[in-house]
């Protein structure tokens, strides 16, 4: 009888223990508090792309001065950075424990695609808003994610920029193609192939390289026999370095225009011994030493907070990825829910902070069609080509 | 089609992996161990001859001396820390082992010298070309590299062929008891070929990074493509692996200027033919163990 009662008394303790907890986590809002809303960002600080791993750190700065000038409506941001070594299988892990243990609001930025898509599922089903992921990838915004607001412009859309601007204003006219056999390269390629058509032109050699071939020997004398004076490269930035280093060994000097991903000059005329001068790319952020006052205010508070961070365009990315949330949470007010921040990022028109402007609307996702286009100068210096454009091809705005 | 110039850059290419796949043979000729850590070697090295340059500034070619004795110690140090402890170890748990030394190598590399990529240049300016031949320019990076693959491949031939270290090393890998009967160090013949293999290993990685640019994965797929040159031309002989790595750069530039999209696996499907035909690979006498 005893120990019946012991094990009776000891079950309903259990239960009611049980019962305060689950109370208690039911009482607990998701993601934020009165005094914080909790951030998350996966990016590689460690592995092959550890290079990129910069622009969950430049997101940092961007959180932590809006901290320093008193939060969000009273609720400071508390961020968490974690290292999936671009590895989709670590980032599906990395955001599990941001979700499930730590109750993140939101996430920013995210590099590579593959490592988004592992995710972009889960993170709609339990209802996390996803605002500037760090790659140009369709699947993320076609068809309309209700939770995954983009930034980033489309490769399709910058590389149709550029080759209007190869055409028009460089007056070009054989064009050759290096793209890397992937989304990311073939989107370039639709990209540059659509504009061409415009004009009644096709490319003169179109290439592709794998992104780990160290040789591409024959692929530039392919380029040069074809006799492109302008040649455009949607690669990696080593396979950039390869090609830039063969051309020079063969004579061959055509004019190189890329894309965005090659746009850190700072990197790129280190890595190429400063071959990389004279190279035009397109550019999702404003030149590295802008005078707009956004980029003198985040260049100086890098300065004073992060004086180890190279300031690089990858790293202020992570400001410009990032900066569309804080600006819906101030929309939002006091009263902060995840369906009041969809509609605040939902209802953004126009905003531009360092980067082109972005729209957002309840059935377009993708933030934008604009790019600028640079010109890589003496000492890697950027010179400023041509100031934000749209695509006019881009059927995705109709 | 430009023939001179593929002709000029397929041997190049290839030279630069039959020098690395010469790194590869030297220890499986030593243990029948392929060392999976050998591209991270180099690697290593090769940052050690950045940071030289780079931090303190020394002239070129003292920095290759002492990459050089920097490499031959940690090839050493890697034979005698992470392969020496194994107690009986059959040869897939040696090239496990091989695998853990790579990654331990490339972690290394992250964390001191970052995932960025850097510049590494040799004293060759690149831009100085040469035309012998109409349509056939050769540059400094081009003449320096078939020139050393071709002196290491000679001075190693003569050293497997008629130096008693050479033969010792030969007999070790044949049969390791036997050659301890005989009264061969192997430990030291293991040490002396880790050593050796981690010297040449390092100036290809070296040629390699000043093609393309230093990062801590950056010898993964030279690698991959030297093992592949090595099979092909028999893993035992020292002329064949060069030969092989020569035929490799030769067939991926001439495939690979009319189909570019079959560029990087050309060689591998010629690889998987010939082995087919010849499973000792080209160069190679097939022999049979008894058990």
């Amino acid at each position: 009888m005893k120990l019946r009662k012991k094990v009776l008394f000891s079950s309903v303790a259990v239960l009611a223990l049980l019962a305060l907890a689950i109370t208690a986590f039911a009482a607990a809002p998701i993601g934020f508090d009165d005094k914080e809303i909790r951030i998350g960002q996966w990016g590689p600080q460690t592995g092959p792309a550890a290079a990129w791993g910069n622009v969950a750190r430049g997101s940092k700065l961007l959180f932590d001065v809006v901290n320093e000038e008193g939060g969000i409506h009273g609720r400071k941001i508390k961020y968490f950075i974690r290292d999936d070594m671009y590895n989709p299988a670590q980032t599906v892990a990395v955001v599990k424990e941001l979700v499930e243990r730590q109750g993140v609001f939101a996430f920013v930025g995210g590099v590579g695609a593959a490592c988004g898509m592992a995710v972009k599922n889960y993170l709609a089903a339990n209802k996390i808003i996803w605002v500037g992921p760090s790659a140009a990838y369709n699947d993320f915004v076609f068809p309309v994610n209700p939770y995954l607001f983009a930034v980033y412009p489309l490769y399709k859309d910058e590389a149709s920029i550029l080759t209007k601007y190869i055409v028009e204003k460089l007056k070009t006219k054989k064009i050759g193609m290096l793209y890397q056999n992937d989304g990311y390269g073939k989107d370039g390629l639709s990209g540059v192939k659509e504009r061409l058509a415009t004009y009644k032109m096709s490319l003169v050699a179109e290439i592709p390289v794998e992104p780990t071939e160290k040789d591409l020997a024959s692929q530039i004398l392919k380029l040069k026999n074809s006799g492109a004076e302008t040649v455009v490269m949607y690669v990696n930035p080593t396979a950039a370095v390869i090609s830039l280093r063969t051309s020079a060994t063969i004579g061959f000097k055509p004019q190189w225009v890329s894309s965005n991903t090659l746009s850190d000059y700072g990197l790129m005329y280190k890595i190429t011994g400063g071959l990389w001068e004279g190279v035009i790319t397109g550019a999702f952020a404003e030149i590295v030493d802008s005078k707009h006052p956004l980029m003198v205010k985040y260049r100086e508070a890098a300065k004073r907070l992060t004086p180890e961070e190279r300031w690089g365009v990858f790293y202020y990315a992570g400001i410009l990825f990032a900066d569309p949330l804080v600006e819906a949470l101030r929309r939002v007010g006091r009263n902060l829910s995840t369906e009041a921040t969809l509609k605040a990022l939902n209802s953004i028109k126009d905003y531009q902070s360092i980067g082109p402007k972005i729209t957002w609307t309840e059935k377009i996702h993708q933030g934008t069609d604009s790019v600028q286009i640079h010109k890589c100068g003496p000492g890697a210096s950027s010179i400023m080509l041509q100031d934000w454009t749209a695509n006019d091809l881009a059927t995705w705005k109709k | 089609m430009p023939i001179g110039q593929l002709l000029v850059e397929g041997l190049a290419i290839g030279a630069c992996y039959g020098l690395f796949a010469t790194a590869v043979v030297i220890i499986y000729k030593t243990s029948e161990v392929v060392n999976f850590a050998q591209g991270e070697m180099a690697m290593f090295s090769s940052f050690v001859a950045f940071h030289i340059l780079s931090v303190y500034h020394y002239p070129f070619w003292l920095a290759f001396i002492m990459t050089m004795i920097f490499s031959i110690l940690l090839g050493v140090l890697i034979e005698f820390l992470f392969l020496r402890p194994a107690k009986h170890p059959s040869i897939l748990g040696m090239i496990v082992i091989t695998l853990g030394a790579e990654m331990f190598l490339m972690g290394l590399a992250s964390w001191k010298w970052g995932a960025e990529q850097q510049h590494f240049a040799l004293p060759l300016d690149q831009r100085v070309t040469y035309e012998p031949v109409s349509g056939m320019v050769i540059n400094n990076w081009t003449i320096a590299v078939l020139v050393v693959a071709t002196v290491v491949m000679l001075l190693l031939y003569v050293f497997f062929k008629y130096t008693k270290l050479g033969v010792a090393m030969r007999a070790t890998q044949q049969n390791k008891l036997a050659a301890k009967i005989m009264g061969i160090n192997t430990g030291r013949i293991f040490s002396f070929a880790w050593g050796l293999s981690s010297l040449i290993g390092a100036t290809a990685g070296m040629f390699f990074a000043s093609r393309a640019a230093l990062d801590p994965v950056f010898m993964m797929e030279p690698f991959l493509r030297a093992f592949a040159a090595a099979v092909l031309g028999g893993l035992m002989s020292i002329p064949g692996v060069i030969i092989g790595g020569g035929l490799m750069g030769l067939i991926e530039n001439f495939f690979g200027y009319y189909w570019p999209h079959w560029k990087p696996i050309v060689a591998f499907i010629v690889i998987i033919l010939v082995l087919c035909l010849r499973p000792s690979g080209l160069f190679a006498r097939h022999y049979v163990k008894k058990v």
